[in-house]
């Protein structure tokens, strides 16, 4: 079987934090002569439902996407769900919940910048914050500057807005996996040395979070991933081949100011893809035919 | 909170990352670098860590993708903690990471030597530390690790440097050397060791002096000094300017090892063994550059100021000029004056050239004290070189191919070192008839077959009171005693065994004494011919 050569099922859009609109992408997508590839915007479904329908004759392959940030007892992870049913209410309801959940974080953030320094925002610019898909502490930092509370973002994030201290709800990573398989989607853990994004997970340790992922229902891990050594990519490799996971390869391609190129995952440093990767794209292959 | 810095140097785009990178401040770090980088993607990029305390995940990915773009980028300065994460997460297998320096002090510590790019210090009973003056210094230090190294490999006894510290701004090379004594120390504390020093010292030299380098690391001498007489194009009169430079150019190219820089501090006895430190001026090149700035190390310097070697060497300069007239009396094997005094002059030919280039460079002509200096060693310059027609000295060994084509050269050898000597032709005449039976033996039986794909060395030493020449003859061939037997071998068919004419009990009745030694693999038979 031939299997495509460069893929990337891990990128953002401006449906999170990336800088390309899901349209600009594909054009990005096309020109790099990718030929799989899949839209994981944080805790947001959107991009794929707007991307097939841009899709034309001989365009690269698309994967539906998405990557759910969950937190437990034990730490932080980001989940990436595969070829689910986006109007599956299982999705939607995951979406829903990871959006109020930070709704809440955002709203309680801004009572807390207005209740103990007096920054305040006009009813304008809140209602602007609101509603983006993904308000965080970078846009409420942003608007800082902009009032000139702070001078620069850093400052913003470092000394006022992580003052609150806060015991916040979370998205369960047992309810994320749950709420793909429940959209018939394949949940995969991004990046799994990295955790949620900045922590370093190897070892002993990476091998017991894994375990209990498997339990909750995971499927894959992203061991062919921009941000990682030859050491941890084959540490993920192994461990794939132990717990016999799926392997999918992405870059976290965010768009501009950040150097990851759309595509780069490693791949090219295998000279053939290891099976536990074949046997995902077999599965994706399989899902399109039925 | 995190710095980015960036600049361009020697080509390369140093970047300073210095406080925490996390993903506090990751994406801020990024940007920064890509604004740094912009679209100069080609340039090789160096990340200096000396001040990163800290760096995450986050910070790790923009290393990697940094990488990925440039394929050369390296890390230096990394603190132990940063190490540690780079080590465990593989990015050390993956990219060049260099830890930070150690950082010492040498303030107070005693100063064993100094040279044209370093001062050695004594760290502790055993270690020594050379700190490079130039800015250059890392560049520096590797130079002398090669160099040391491919030297140490060619049976010279030198120390190895085992690690890079960082001294004040600069950086130093930290070698172990176990409660050595420099030999100015040794000549300072203990004058009646100057003849134990002077054999040493010589022995040493001549070794350096006959160590074949073939491989491109080490710089030319004569390059450089050809370099030095352009230099005195300016300072000197035109005639004298254009002789110094044709005396230069002619001496030939010679691939034999010179140290560069070979005075009594740079030779340490650790316990029973000579060790030859301070190797960064290792160099090939005939060996009258490095009796050149031998003559500046223990005269040349101090010729006007006295106690500039006393500062230097710790010894007076009386010590000093009596330890080079013997070593350089050792050195050619011989006790004439004039022929002493021929050499020593050829030297200082290329000592004042490089006094004096070298005092202009530091702006000597504008202070009068060292203006004086600098006349003082012009006129002398001037007059060496009206006399000079050859910077090239015969030196008391000629290394032949063992053939018997090459007798006359051998004999011709023999008969100007004596004759200097002040030997009467009828002496002369009958060592050359002994020297003609013992080299052509050499050539006939040493090597297989009489093939001459070997080696003859005669060396021809002058010494003591009365004169006497000691004429030595060294050969790698099979052991052959040639005293043992009146004839060399009786298997020979006659034809052979008649070369050479006298046989070598008629030799040994010519001459004073003749002795037979087999060391080392090789074959020294000496004769020895006193004056009256």
């Amino acid at each position: 079987m031939n299997y495509p050569k460069k893929i990337d099922l891990h990128i953002h859009t401006t449906v999170s934090d990336g800088t390309d609109t899901p349209g600009e992408l594909l054009e990005k997508v096309r020109e790099a002569g990718i030929s799989l590839f899949s839209v994981t915007d944080h805790d947001a479904v959107k991009a794929s439902t707007i991307i097939p329908d841009l899709l034309k004759e001989g365009d690269p392959e698309f994967v539906c996407g998405a990557e759910f940030s969950c937190k437990d007892e034990d730490g932080k992870y980001h989940i990436l769900g595969y070829d689910y049913d986006p109007s599956s209410d299982t999705i939607l309801g995951l979406v829903d919940l990871g959006h109020t959940y930070r709704m809440n974080k955002v709203k309680a953030r801004l009572d807390f910048l207005r209740d103990r320094f007096g920054f305040w925002f006009s009813d304008e610019d809140l209602e602007k914050l609101l509603a983006r898909d993904n308000p965080g502490k970078p846009h409420i930092a942003n608007l800082m500057v902009k009032y000139g509370y702070t001078e620069t973002k850093e400052i913003a994030i470092l000394e006022y807005i992580n003052q609150l201290h806060f015991h916040m709800e979370y998205v369960r990573p047992k309810e994320a996996i749950e709420g793909i398989l429940g959209a018939g989607g394949i949940p995969v853990l991004a990046h799994p040395c990295y955790g949620s994004g900045d922590q370093l997970i190897i070892g002993q340790e990476m091998e017991e979070r894994l375990k209990k992922l498997i339990g909750m229902g995971l499927q894959g891990v992203e061991a062919f991933y921009s941000g990682f050594t030859a050491k941890l990519q084959n540490e993920m490799l192994d461990l794939a081949k132990k717990y016999d996971l799926y392997v999918t390869a992405g870059s976290d391609y965010h768009g501009r100011n950040k150097m990851i190129e759309l595509g780069d995952n490693n791949l090219d440093t295998v000279d053939d893809y290891p099976e536990e990767m074949k046997r995902f794209l077999d599965e994706l292959k399989r899902r399109q035919k039925c | 909170m995190q710095e980015v810095n960036g600049r361009f140097e020697d080509n390369k785009l140093l970047i300073t990352l210095s406080g925490r990178i996390d993903s506090n401040n990751s994406h801020q770090a990024e940007a920064e670098i890509k604004q740094l980088i912009q679209d100069k993607t080609a340039v090789p990029i160096v990340i200096d860590a000396e001040n990163l305390e800290y760096i995450s995940s986050a910070g790790l990915r923009i290393l990697l993708h940094l990488k990925k773009t440039n394929p050369d980028l390296k890390i230096i300065n990394v603190k132990t903690d940063v190490y540690d994460i780079l080590e465990m997460t593989g990015f050390t297998e993956m990219m060049t990471v260099e830890k930070a320096y150690r950082v010492i002090s040498v303030e107070g510590c005693e100063e064993i030597g100094r040279g044209a790019n370093g001062t050695i210090y004594r760290i502790d009973d055993d270690n020594i530390v050379k700190t490079f003056h130039d800015a250059n210094a890392l560049e520096e230090i590797r130079h002398e690790r090669e160099v040391a190294r491919a030297a140490l490999v060619l049976g010279i006894p030198t120390a190895i440097s085992y690690d890079v510290v960082k001294v004040g701004d600069s950086y130093g090379s930290v070698f172990e050397l176990l409660n050595a004594r420099s030999f100015s120390k040794i000549l300072s504390d203990e004058p009646d060791k100057l003849d134990w020093c002077v054999h040493e010292y010589v022995e040493l030299l001549k070794k350096i002096h006959g160590t074949v380098v073939t491989d491109g690391q080490f710089p030319d001498q004569r390059d450089t000094a050809i370099k030095w007489a352009q230099f005195m194009q300016d300072y000197l009169p035109e005639e004298t300017g254009r002789k110094l430079l044709k005396l230069v150019e002619d001496v030939p190219q010679d691939n034999h090892m010179i140290h560069g820089d070979y005075h009594t501090k740079n030779l340490q006895l650790q316990g029973d063994e000579v060790l030859l430190i301070d190797m960064d001026t290792l160099a090939i090149g005939h060996p009258i550059f490095e009796l050149g700035s031998m003559y500046n190390a223990f005269i040349g310097f101090s010729e006007l100021d006295h106690s500039v070697v006393q500062g230097f060497q710790g010894f007076d300069y009386e010590t000093s000029t009596k330890f080079w007239h013997k070593v350089l009396a050792a050195y050619l094997g011989t006790k004439i004056e004039d022929r002493i005094r021929e050499v020593e002059d050829k030297a200082r030919i290329i000592g004042y050239t490089r006094l004096i280039r070298r005092s202009i460079r530091r702006d000597g002509l504008n202070d009068p004290e060292r203006k004086k200096e600098i006349d003082h060693w012009t006129k002398e310059l001037i007059e060496l070189v009206a006399k000079t027609d050859t910077l090239l000295f015969a030196g008391n060994e000629l290394e032949v191919d063992a053939k018997s084509e090459n007798l006359p050269q051998v004999i011709s050898f023999i008969e100007e070192r004596m004759d200097e000597a002040g030997f009467t032709p009828k002496a002369i005449t009958v060592v050359t008839l002994a020297a003609e039976e013992i080299f052509v033996n050499i050539a006939s039986y040493a090597y297989e077959h009489g093939s001459g794909e070997g080696k003859a060395k005669i060396r021809v030493e002058i010494t003591g009171d009365p004169v006497t020449a000691v004429i030595t003859f060294i050969d790698q061939g099979v052991p052959f005693d040639p005293m043992a037997k009146e004839d060399p071998d009786v298997s020979l068919p006659a034809e052979e065994r008649t070369v050479g004419g006298l046989g070598i009990f008629m030799t040994k009745k010519l001459v004073d004494d003749m002795s037979y030694e087999y060391k080392d693999g090789e074959n020294i038979l000496k004769l020895v011919k006193k004056l009256s």
